[in-house]
């Protein structure tokens, strides 16, 4: 997830889950509006030694809110640990995101924030930077249920500094009526006929990583800009041509319903919404292979409040919280055992193999390398004269 | 406006001035060392050239020319004072200047002859590298030619919308007058972002216009025109360029209409009488008067089209990028410092040359 969903037509499809998820909701978090109350009553008289606030920066709608009659996953947490949480959906980009914190981490000044959730490549560079601390995972016991897949990841090889929130991959979304077919494979993003039909995205690893399996490179292992240059001159031959219409970041799910594109590089969470309303919006992990991505959490250097932020990760990783928020997003749950909770509550949504990929999908998708300072900014600066920017 | 039209005339001043014996103490001369010493402080201190101690009595002495002048205006006769007051009066203009207009453009331009020591440094080192002009010029150059052709053609066409429109509002407006104004500036009360993001569902391939275009068969004459680019008109060069004429229209008509305004209709029924016809007339009369506002409405449309990224954002495809986006991208994603500037400063460059040798041309004498 790079950026905020603004469909309309997703959110519509999230209320109507929402319905799914009620019944289930209030039984798991065995929870009452009383509790609420004298947990928020009581959380402020705390504090000291930074223990008992905690300041959550996240991407936006990106967790089961508390709405109607429903008690959102951050109030059953500050219900459950007495913690008070600022839980704040203003993390809305990557790029953006890392010029803002450039100048203080940079300068070795800590930011607001105690725990953020960035793009696994961002959560790389920042290692590599060293403007995060390591998790206190000794306090997290139920990381124990991060997936096996996630572990130790390349991002994060130590796994000592990120606890990945959210996962998903990024593949082939179309419109099955404007294409007249079903799309399997990278190459018919190529195909003449959707000339001037064609959106990739913005956000470099996942546009790249695409065409570069179809290239034959693993991207899992690649190191060198040159591995990824004739994936490159591929792209900027589409893009002269005409064949690619716009890079977009999540817009492209407008005009994915609109028809403005046949198909494009897109989100499988994004997709899954999105095809609830609109049935003709399929999405398809190329036989060459998709991206996985992570969106991750870490906490900046210098924050203050790590034994709260170990307990709400500790709430999070429980499957059963876990599963409340599957519920909501949609994506692929990095904790191991939400697919039987989330039986309970979505029995349809816990079969969906974009939520729960079986090992044939796993094996055709691959996360991008963590690139070297130096071959990341060739990499950038090459996919940025091609977007045009 | 220069500092020497505001200022008394020397001749005068000196034949006033009968007291040979106070040549040694010249007002002026303080008031305008003053004014440069106050400026160039804020300068040193925005740019952060000075920290600390320094920057404390850079400012310190700041407030002293402000006490000195106004000390010297006490003290001092009233032909002093008269002689200082210009300068005290430019001095919270020069001030602000200073500080908020001419620190940034050097900060600017220092930045643009600076070096990043790595990839992710946050200060650029000031080290005379003038190879970000070069990069700016040759890995952008592109980006260049379309940002101010895009505008041209935007200028040229609001020219063409708006002239009418404001004629036709300030002639043949009669009580409606207001009305029609009105009209022109209420879609202004809807963001800029928004109305640009509206063309997108108007211009949408399933969208109201192209359907209607195709529907009346129009396709092949825009295809062979270039508006259209097979059966879509989004994300095309034509919908950028048709972008900027729709958001800057309202800043070229509403000058000319201004200048229209003004113009007294008996020098047209003159012009009739002297066996002009109607069109000799607009010629000779209107069209020339018109000129002041024809000029403005030019710079207010031309100058922030050409730096305009939202336009092609939401409107154009990767082929069709311009300038003020790529300023934009390499200040904000590529965190690169010094090429954004530098870019910066050669788009304010071309645009200075730009304005300078326009107004050359049609002159700004009218314009007060």
């Amino acid at each position: 997830m790079n950026s905020p969903n603004n469909d309309p037509l997703s959110r519509m499809s999230l209320s109507r889950r929402r319905l799914f998820a009620r019944a289930g909701m209030m039984g798991a978090a065995g929870m009452s509006l009383p509790a609420i109350l004298a947990a928020c009553g009581g959380s402020s008289g705390g504090g000291g030694g930074g223990g008992n606030s905690l300041f959550f920066e996240n991407w936006p709608e990106y967790i089961d809110p508390s709405e109607d009659d429903l008690t959102g996953t951050v109030e059953r947490f500050m219900a459950a640990s007495g913690v008070e949480m600022n839980y704040a959906e203003t993390y809305n980009d990557n790029v953006e995101y890392f010029a803002k914190i450039q100048p203080l981490l940079g300068n070795g000044k800590p930011i607001d924030p105690d725990l953020i959730a960035p793009t696994s490549w961002l959560v790389g560079r920042l290692i590599s930077l060293g403007w995060v601390d390591k998790l206190p995972i000794d306090l997290v016991p139920n990381a124990a249920n991060l997936r096996a897949d996630l572990q130790k990841p390349a991002w994060d090889p130590t796994g000592e500094y990120s606890l990945p929130w959210q996962t998903g991959f990024a593949g082939i979304a179309y419109n099955i009526e404007a294409t007249g077919r079903e799309l399997k494979s990278t190459e018919d993003l190529f195909d003449p006929a959707f000339k001037g039909k064609i959106g990739m995205l913005t956000e470099m690893r996942d546009t790249m990583g695409l065409l570069m399996l179809a290239d034959g490179v693993d991207i899992s292992t690649v190191s060198t800009f040159d591995a990824a240059a004739t994936a490159f001159d591929r792209l900027e031959a589409a893009k002269n041509d005409g064949q690619i219409r716009r890079f977009t970041g999540n817009d492209y799910l407008n005009d994915l319903s609109t028809g403005n594109f046949a198909a494009c590089v897109g989100w499988s969470g994004d997709v899954v919404q999105l095809a609830v309303e609109n049935p003709n919006i399929r999405f398809a992990i190329p036989e060459e292979g998709g991206t996985s991505w992570a969106d991750a959490m870490v906490m900046p250097k210098g924050a203050v409040n790590r034994d709260a932020a170990a307990k709400w990760m500790d709430f999070c990783y429980d499957p059963v919280q876990a599963a409340q928020i599957t519920a909501w997003v949609q994506y692929v749950s990095p904790v191991a055992g939400v697919q039987a909770e989330l039986e309970k509550i979505d029995p349809e949504l816990a079969v969906n193999p974009l939520l729960f990929p079986d090992d044939a999908t796993l094996a055709r998708t691959f996360s991008f390398a963590n690139l070297e300072e130096g071959v990341e900014a060739e990499y950038d600066a090459r996919f940025s004269a091609i977007t045009g920017a | 406006m220069t500092i020497s039209e505001l200022t008394p005339n020397p001749v005068n001043s000196r034949d006033e001035s009968t007291e040979p014996t106070r040549r040694s103490f010249d007002p002026e001369r303080l008031g305008l060392g003053l004014l440069l010493l106050t400026g160039a402080l804020l300068v040193v201190v925005g740019t952060g050239m000075v920290t600390g101690v320094l920057a404390t009595l850079a400012l310190a002495l700041t407030l002293g020319t402000v006490v000195a002048l106004i000390g010297a205006a006490i003290l001092g006769g009233p032909e002093v004072r008269r002689k200082i007051a210009p300068y005290g009066l430019l001095k919270p203009g020069m001030l602000w200047l200073a500080l908020f207009y001419l620190a940034p453009l050097v900060t600017l331009l220092r930045n643009s002859l600076s070096t990043l020591p790595s990839r992710f440094a946050v200060k650029a080192d000031f080290d005379w590298n003038f190879g970000n002009y070069s990069t700016a010029f040759t890995d952008f150059g592109g980006q260049f030619q379309r940002g101010f052709g895009y505008a041209a053609v935007a200028t040229v066409l609001t020219i063409f919308l708006g002239y009418p429109l404001a004629y036709v509002i300030a002639f043949r407006g009669g009580k409606y007058r207001g009305l029609l104004l009105g009209l022109i500036i209420i879609p202004f009360f809807t963001s800029y972002l928004i109305r640009t993001i509206a063309w997108q569902s108007l211009l949408a391939d399933t969208g109201p216009i192209p359907s209607v275009l195709n529907d009346l068969g129009f396709q092949p004459i825009l295809n062979a025109l270039g508006i259209m680019d097979g059966d879509k008109i989004l994300n095309t060069p034509a919908a950028v360029i048709g972008g900027l004429t729709y958001n800057f229209l309202p800043f070229m008509a509403l000058p000319i209409y201004v200048s229209l305004e003004k113009i007294n209709l008996n020098l047209v029924d003159a012009a009739k009488d002297l066996y002009s016809g109607s069109v000799r007339a607009f010629c000779k009369v209107i069209f020339p008067l018109s000129l002041p506002g024809l000029f403005a409405g030019t710079l207010l449309t031309f100058i922030p089209a050409s730096g305009d990224f939202v336009n092609q954002q939401y409107l154009g495809n990767p082929n069709t990028s311009v300038i003020g986006q790529s300023i934009q991208n390499q200040f904000l994603v590529q965190n690169n410092l010094p090429v954004a500037s530098a870019m910066s400063f050669v788009l304010m460059m071309i645009i200075t040359v730009f304005v300078i040798i326009y107004s050359r041309f049609f002159g700004t004498d009218d314009l007060a």
